[in-house]
């Protein structure tokens, strides 16, 4: 028997697969980094021998964005969306606990991120073989292995935060609100850690930190996977079942399924 | 079977439902009535278990805790606000709901059928949701609460902004259900379409049950021409709180 998160993944990934706006918002945020690094390529300032530095710099933080930006839209309009439409109260009515519906939505928020960082990393692979080839080809491995165990757990964790801020949220205008708060924290990690970067230590497996941490690491010769990489991989993985469990608990209250008008 | 008994809800300091105790019999449709704010709709939120109750029993085909899983599959619910997902057409909202309750296979595809062909769906049937007027996002939520063949049906202000072509058809509907044996749990502040559909009335007042019976017993106990006239006496021309 298919299990009810299952119904609910595949029910959120069908219709979101319809919302052509999402979608599209998705993709442009998604290629936003990789047309601003091309720019910057082809400016006065991002010529020289400091370019492909500067573009590896820029890349990595506009990759930690995209991993949470890439699918915000569809956790606002799974939680918050869902609240304001009021097609969340059938739904809570369901022999369906509220666990079951919120690991459903986050396997097709999840999957929808992924997809939108598959665009982000291959925009930025693109603009790397075509302006600086060498640094690609030097770094080939260290990439695959920051992309792959770095930045796609950090996907899970991206949309687990999504959907709890905005399983709290009443309307998608709150939600959106409140998540633009939320992805400061990748911006500010980000940009902090491109200009300051912080040795090894225990917060290289901290989420978002490790991920910059990694390809710093690695760009200084590191081998590109390490049980550093790993362990950071997991961690972040499972960091993304705390806000999980919370949305759930929040998908219990009474005032979510707005049902009294009191 | 729906049982209720000694049901409190408060918000904060205002008591939403007071004490409300009654019992919906198979085969039987129960109307629960009062003014906006009288504590009807927490009251269904109760029974189907997505507002928690302060105190009180409620019990559905004689099994205790309306939240339990088991007990969610034996209660098909349409709520006031239809909540349909407008990218999905209708056949898709129905099938996702059997889905929900358990349905897989044949079996779904039998069911889903069952209601698109009992509630005439079927030249919307597989139009996305979005465009639908008020009837028809009415029948398919109420295709929805029926796709499972729930034993007990809660219906709460079903005719809200309908036309009288469906309201006619969803009364139709409800007769022929109550004659197969389905226990309905109706709320309204529609006097005039509770006297014409239920069986029994719940009169609910600030969140106190002030009447119950059939329509002619609370209007002779209040000594009143109508049911309109029976409220009016009964809750004091009150409504509720909310």
């Amino acid at each position: 028997m298919t299990s009810a998160y299952s119904i609910v993944a595949r029910k959120e990934i069908v219709d979101h697969f319809r919302d052509r706006r999402s979608l599209t918002s998705a993709a442009a945020h998604a290629l936003m980094g990789p047309a601003i690094v091309m720019l910057v390529s082809f400016s006065p300032k991002g010529q020289g021998q400091a370019m492909p530095d500067i573009m590896l710099g820029m890349m990595s933080v506009f990759a930690l964005v995209s991993a949470f930006v890439g699918a915000m839209n569809i956790a606002i309009d799974v939680m918050s969306g869902e609240r304001e439409r009021r097609s969340l109260v059938p739904l809570l009515m369901t022999p369906v606990p509220p666990r079951d519906v919120v690991i459903g939505k986050w396997m097709a928020v999840s999957l929808f991120g992924l997809g939108a960082l598959t665009f982000n990393v291959a925009g930025l692979v693109i603009v790397l073989a075509w302006r600086a080839p060498a640094t690609l080809v030097a770094h080939a491995a260290l990439l695959a292995s920051w992309a792959i165990l770095g930045l796609a757990p950090l996907v899970l964790l991206g949309a687990s935060l999504e959907i709890f801020v905005a399983g709290l949220s009443r309307t998608m205008k709150e939600a959106g609100t409140s998540l633009t708060l939320v992805l400061f924290a990748p911006m500010i990690v980000g940009m902090f850690l491109v200009f300051f970067p912080v040795p090894d230590g225990w917060w290289s497996v901290v989420p978002m930190v490790g991920q910059q941490v990694v390809l710093d690491a690695g760009l200084r010769g590191a081998p590109a996977v390490s049980l550093h990489v790993v362990v950071l991989g997991l961690v972040t993985a499972v960091c993304a079942w705390g806000p999980l469990m919370a949305a759930a608990r929040v998908l219990g209250r009474d005032d979510v399924a707005a049902w009294p008008t009191v | 079977m729906i049982e209720v008994e000694g049901l409190y809800k408060r918000y904060g300091a205002v008591p939403a439902v007071d004490g409300v105790s009654f019992v919906a019999p198979d085969g039987k449709v129960t109307g629960l009535v009062g003014a906006n704010g009288a504590g009807k709709t927490t009251t269904l939120g109760m029974i189907c278990g997505v507002v928690k109750p302060d105190a009180g029993t409620i019990r559905i085909d004689g099994a205790a805790s309306a939240t339990s899983i088991d007990t969610r599959r034996r209660v098909g619910v349409l709520h006031d606000h239809k909540g349909l997902y407008s990218r999905l057409t209708a056949r898709e909202n129905i099938r996702y709901f059997g889905q929900l309750h358990g349905l897989s296979g044949a079996a779904l595809e039998d069911r889903v059928q069952a209601v698109v062909s009992l509630l005439a769906l079927g030249s919307i049937a597989d139009r996305p949701a979005a465009g639908f007027s008020q009837g028809e996002r009415m029948k398919v939520a109420l295709a929805r609460a029926l796709v499972h063949e729930p034993g007990n049906l809660l219906l709460d202000e079903p005719t809200n902004g309908l036309d009288i072509p469906t309201v006619r058809t969803l009364r139709t509907l409800l007769a022929d259900l109550r004659a197969r044996g389905t226990c309905i749990v109706f709320s309204s502040h529609v006097l005039e379409e509770v006297s014409a559909l239920c069986d029994t009335v719940v009169m609910l007042a600030r969140g106190r049950v002030v009447a119950a019976g059939r329509p002619g017993e609370i209007c002779r106990g209040a000594g009143s021409a109508s049911l309109d006239d029976a409220f009016m006496r009964l809750s004091n021309g009150e409504g509720g709180s909310e």
